[in-house]
């Protein structure tokens, strides 16, 4: 092999990469550091008071942020695990010859197609406290999109509901990726349905079970189409999301460098998040 | 119409609730570094083009039923000026306040415009739009021929960035049928706050709940708003420096509301656009809706409607309304054919506003409104009797950011999660931070 | 390790399989009514009066069944160009797809499989980039298609999308699982780098390929904050915002809303089941060619 070789392969993707990706998130960076609109020609140099006043109490966006924070960790705890699981179950239930299966496997990824325009209009829609079809069916009137735990409970099943199959298509690629032997040696060896599940698939799920995982997280706490459609961050703002709130201060009050700042700081935490899981499951390959 | 789905197109566009309708205004003295177009000490801006032939783009948000009267209006004056050629084009509101700031600032904008009354001062601040004295001296309009708040609002930093196309006030939808059945008399609707809350009680006693509150911006906002100025308080004091929204008749005001909710005049958790609905379905007798919802309520059939000015809940008459204006955007290269042909286009629509008002405006030109063909106009006209009450969003510096705590407190209180002076409060507390905050940023 | 055949387990037979068979379709029927039921009812609401639409309570079944929803979107003439839209989307998800296909696949190879300096390096920035929120990069990025001459065009849709990091991420992660045996028999018999890379290495990651090719459509396809950036005409407009505008002018008209909906998803949910084969049971194919 030559040496030139693993970079000549890398290059169509670097040189576009470098020109939308990495240069402008290199540019984010300088743009947190100042008091930075577009349209302005004054962008002052502000250090790192756009980080400081994350810290600081008595910052107008100080009690905002945290509660966007603490939305974004409340909906990617109460999301992930359900996210993870749930499609590794129809994963398994779908990962067989039967007649349906095309039909079966369409009609659980279908939501996934729809934009998030879509869904959080449809589901607003439907979750009406007053003139839902949800409550309607149920003969409840619970407040769904206003009231808490409600808004929390409509915005994790919606989108569960919502990208369920994508985790799932994922999942099945990476079951069909198991060598057959290995099951049938499982059985020779007398292993039951969980053993099987444990000592085969888990582990031949592992690469694919990283991915799941850590892009699940990414998506859950990068949400905001939902929230923003659904509840529009009601009551109050306890369903605001952290991206939401970004979006806000950077594109409607044109706080850039404050929103970019805030946008790093979120990028700090998820990185952390996500070394702690590429722990784990390296861990478990020893 | 249109303008109820700015915060709809916002989801399209992923930002922030409130919309384009609540979008900043701004200071008075913020860096300003262009000025082509027509400044202060202009001399009148020409009536006609004679130069060689320009096209022009204009774009707006009219995607409603407003969106066809434009474009045939558009069309008459592309017929009437053979060497200019006008192209409309149509964005949802929300979209179109993103996409004109970043199109300007690379010198792909358009060269004319509509905005929303709130948002002419951020846009002058930030470059992008033009002043446009000289048109309003050659249309020879004054403070006098218009509403006067929406005529200042059109100035910022003693210049004139915009020309006032029409106003969009507030009024009461109430459903004809559901009053009837009620006992009341559907061509006799509530004008005070005695009358209104005993009709509320003749509704409830036949199990109807009339007044259905909403917790969001669109509608409950702009009722708070409205019965905000109607018992004499202010939003924000008069340099916007400080709120003001949560003193005593912001409080009277919101509380008001909540206790529709509390006293079951109104259902609990109103969800967005639920109270409009209820007052298709004829779930909801009385709806506070812009004058928007006219063409809306016409696409209905079998409704039997009305709607008339607000009835008088405080201590005087007072409304929300919003305006469409009309602005000239910021070009790359300064093409002096281009600004005038633009100007001789602004004129000519702004005389033609009478056909405008019938796709559901009141026009901003007094002598239309006062005109027997608007006066013809039902609808319109009723709502429009209430010219002299109305109140706009302030047009100061870092107002819709500080306007966003109060959409949070009026939300929260009518959710019943926090008492209307405390939700009030907070809000303040932190609106008062970020007008503190954009006094620095715009100067 | 040998070649794999990887086909699925043998279809349930007996007694036994009868009943549990019954027990597995009844799972599966349960599970499918909450996935479909608010797409049907998506589509009911299309084919309903206004008044129906917001009726209390709501009706599933529209009484008096009516197209006008799609009348009024077809004969909304050049505010609401519906099919346009379409085909635009179609056109830019497509040939983001294509292109990510091509340079993620490429990226991922060495990455996943050759020992080379600064891989570390690189690969650890092309992730970071992952967990950096998109929007902080919305401005500059604008700059930039602006001085490419993109704005506006087709390619402001294409190209700054397919940088994303993720499809290198996911196909790195694909390669690594392939097993070695392939192409170390490769190596010996005198391939090159670029002949594993499209005869092994390819082919064994059909399922992976496939997969990424959804994701990157659909990534695309849903966009909705970028294209109110970078497209001016109304005419070049992709449906996320369409729909948008569609909402604009339709406010409570739910069932114009939901036709709108239906006529932007119902395309693509076809396109998945035509091509899901490839998607998921791509893998067996490649399985056995391998």
């Amino acid at each position: 092999m030559r040496r030139s070789t693993p970079y000549l392969f890398l290059l169509p993707y670097v040189a576009i990469f470098a020109t939308f990706t990495l240069v402008p998130a290199v540019y984010g960076i300088w743009i947190s550091l100042h008091d930075w609109d577009y349209l302005l020609p004054g962008k002052p140099f502000v250090g790192l008071a756009n980080y400081a006043a994350l810290f600081d109490s008595a910052s107008p966006v100080f009690d905002f942020f945290w509660q966007s924070m603490e939305a974004t960790g409340i909906f990617t705890v109460a999301s992930v695990p359900l996210l993870i699981v749930a499609p590794m179950g129809v994963a398994l239930l779908l990962n067989r010859a039967f007649p349906g299966r095309t039909l079966f496997r369409a009609v659980y990824f279908a939501p996934y197609v729809l934009g998030v325009a879509v869904i959080g209009l449809l589901w607003r829609f439907l979750l009406d406290p007053n003139l839902g079809m949800v409550n309607s069916l149920l003969g409840t009137d619970i407040p769904w999109t206003t009231g808490l735990p409600w808004a929390w409970i409509s915005l994790v099943g919606v989108t569960v509901w919502w990208t369920l199959g994508f985790n799932a298509v994922i999942y099945l690629a990476g079951l069909q990726d198991i060598p057959r032997d290995l099951y049938d040696a499982a059985r020779v060896d007398g292993a039951g349905r969980w053993a099987e599940f444990r000592h085969v698939t888990i582990p031949g799920l592992r690469p694919v079970l990283t991915f799941v995982v850590i892009n699940t997280i990414l998506a859950s706490a990068n949400m905001f189409g939902q929230s923003y459609l659904i509840t529009q961050g009601a009551p109050g703002v306890e369903t605001r999301t952290a991206i939401m709130y970004i979006a806000d201060e950077g594109l409607r009050s044109y706080r850039m460098g404050s929103a970019a700042a805030m946008s790093y700081f979120l990028t700090l935490g998820l990185l952390l998040v996500s070394v702690i899981v590429f722990r784990l499951f390296r861990e478990k390959d020893k | 119409m249109t303008d109820n789905l700015t915060r709809r197109g916002l989801l399209g566009l992923g930002v922030g609730a409130g919309g384009a309708v609540l979008l900043g205004a701004c200071g008075d003295d913020g860096p300003n570094p262009v000025v082509n177009g027509g400044g202060g000490d202009a001399q009148p801006a020409a009536t006609s083009y004679s130069g060689p032939n320009v096209a022009l783009t204009f774009w707006n948000g009219f995607t409603g039923g407003d969106g066809p009267v434009m474009k045939s209006l558009v069309e008459k004056f592309n017929a009437a000026n053979p060497n200019i050629k006008v192209t409309m084009n149509v964005y949802e509101w929300a979209d179109y306040y993103q996409k004109v700031p970043a199109a300007v600032s690379t010198g792909n904008g358009p060269d004319l415009g509509i905005m929303h009354v709130e948002q002419v001062a951020t846009n002058a601040a930030r470059g992008v739009v033009l002043p446009l004295d000289d048109v309003a001296a050659s249309l020879q309009l004054k403070e006098e021929d218009f509403s006067p708040p929406v005529w200042r609002a059109g100035v910022y930093n003693s210049k004139r960035y915009a020309i006032p196309l029409d106003v969009h006030p507030q009024g009461m939808f109430y459903n004809k049928k559901v009053l009837q059945a009620a006992g009341l008399d559907p061509e006799k609707p509530p004008t005070t706050g005695d009358e209104y809350l005993a009709a509320l009680d003749a509704l409830k006693a036949k199990g109807i709940q009339g007044h259905w509150a909403s917790p969001f911006p669109f509608t409950g906002v702009h009722q708070f708003e409205s019965l905000t100025w109607q018992f004499g308080g202010q939003l924000f004091d008069d340099a916007a420096s400080k709120p003001m929204f949560a003193e005593d008749a912001g409080v009277k005001a919101l509380t008001w509301l909540v206790d529709l909710v509390k006293k079951g005049y109104s259902p609990k958790n109103v969800a967005q656009d639920a109270d409009a609905i209820a007052l298709q379905n004829g779930k909801a007798a009385f709806n506070w809706n812009g004058i928007w919802n006219i063409n809306t309520l016409n696409g209905v059939k079998g409704l039997e409607w009305g709607v008339s000015a607000l009835p008088q809940i405080g201590t005087q008459k007072a409304a929300w309304a919003g305006s469409h204006n009309f602005v000239q955007f910021k070009q790359k290269a300064n093409d002096p054919n281009k600004l005038t042909a633009g100007k001789v286009f602004i004129n000519f629509i702004s005389q033609q506003s009478l056909e405008w008002a019938k796709g559901g405006q009141v026009p901003a030109r007094k002598e239309v409104r006062e005109s027997a063909e608007f006066k013809g106009l039902k609808e319109q006209s009723a709502i429009g009797t209430q010219i002299d009450d109305l109140h706009f969003p302030p047009s100061v510096p870092g107002i819709a950011d500080a306007m966003a705590t109060m959409d949070v407190a009026v939300n929260e209180a009518i959710l019943l999660r926090k008492e209307p002076a405390k939700a009030l409060a907070d809000a303040a507390a932190k609106a008062g931070q970020i007008l503190e905050q954009n006094k620095k940023k715009y100067g | 390790m040998s070649p794999r055949p990887t086909s699925p387990p043998p279809p349930l037979t007996g007694m036994k399989a009868n009943l549990k068979g019954i027990a597995w379709y009844t799972v599966l029927i349960g599970i499918s009514v909450v996935f479909v039921a608010p797409l049907v009812w998506m589509l009911l609401t299309s084919l309903k009066t206004t008044s129906e639409a917001t009726a209390i309570p709501p009706a599933w079944l529209p009484a008096e069944p009516t197209t006008r929803a799609y009348q009024t979107l077809f004969a909304g003439g050049s505010q609401t160009p519906v099919l346009r839209w379409f085909l635009n989307s179609m056109v830019a998800a497509t040939g983001q797809a294509i292109v990510v296909l091509v340079v993620a696949s490429m990226a991922a190879y060495p990455l996943a499989r050759m020992k080379f300096r600064g891989k570390n390096v690189i690969f650890g920035l092309i992730v970071g980039t992952l967990f950096v929120p998109g929007f902080v990069m919305l401005i500059p990025n604008f700059l930039m298609v602006d001085r490419l001459g993109w704005l506006d065009s087709v390619w402001a849709l294409i190209i700054p999308g397919a940088a994303s990091a993720f499809g290198v991420f996911f196909l790195r992660q694909f390669f690594s699982a392939l097993p070695r045996e392939l192409e170390e028999a490769a190596l010996i018999e005198g391939a090159n780098a670029w002949q594993i890379f499209t005869k092994v290495i390819l082919p064994l990651s059909k399922p992976g390929l496939a997969t990424l090719t959804v994701i990157a459509f659909l990534t695309n396809w849903n966009d909705f904050i970028w294209p109110v950036y970078v497209l001016f005409s109304p005419e070049k407009l992709t449906l996320p915002p369409g729909l948008a505008t569609l909402q604009g002018a339709y406010t409570t008209d739910y069932p114009v809303i939901m036709a709108g909906a239906a006529l932007a998803s119902i395309p693509v949910l076809i396109l998945f089941v035509v091509c899901q084969r490839y998607i998921i049971e791509g893998v067996s194919r490649s399985g056995l060619k391998g």
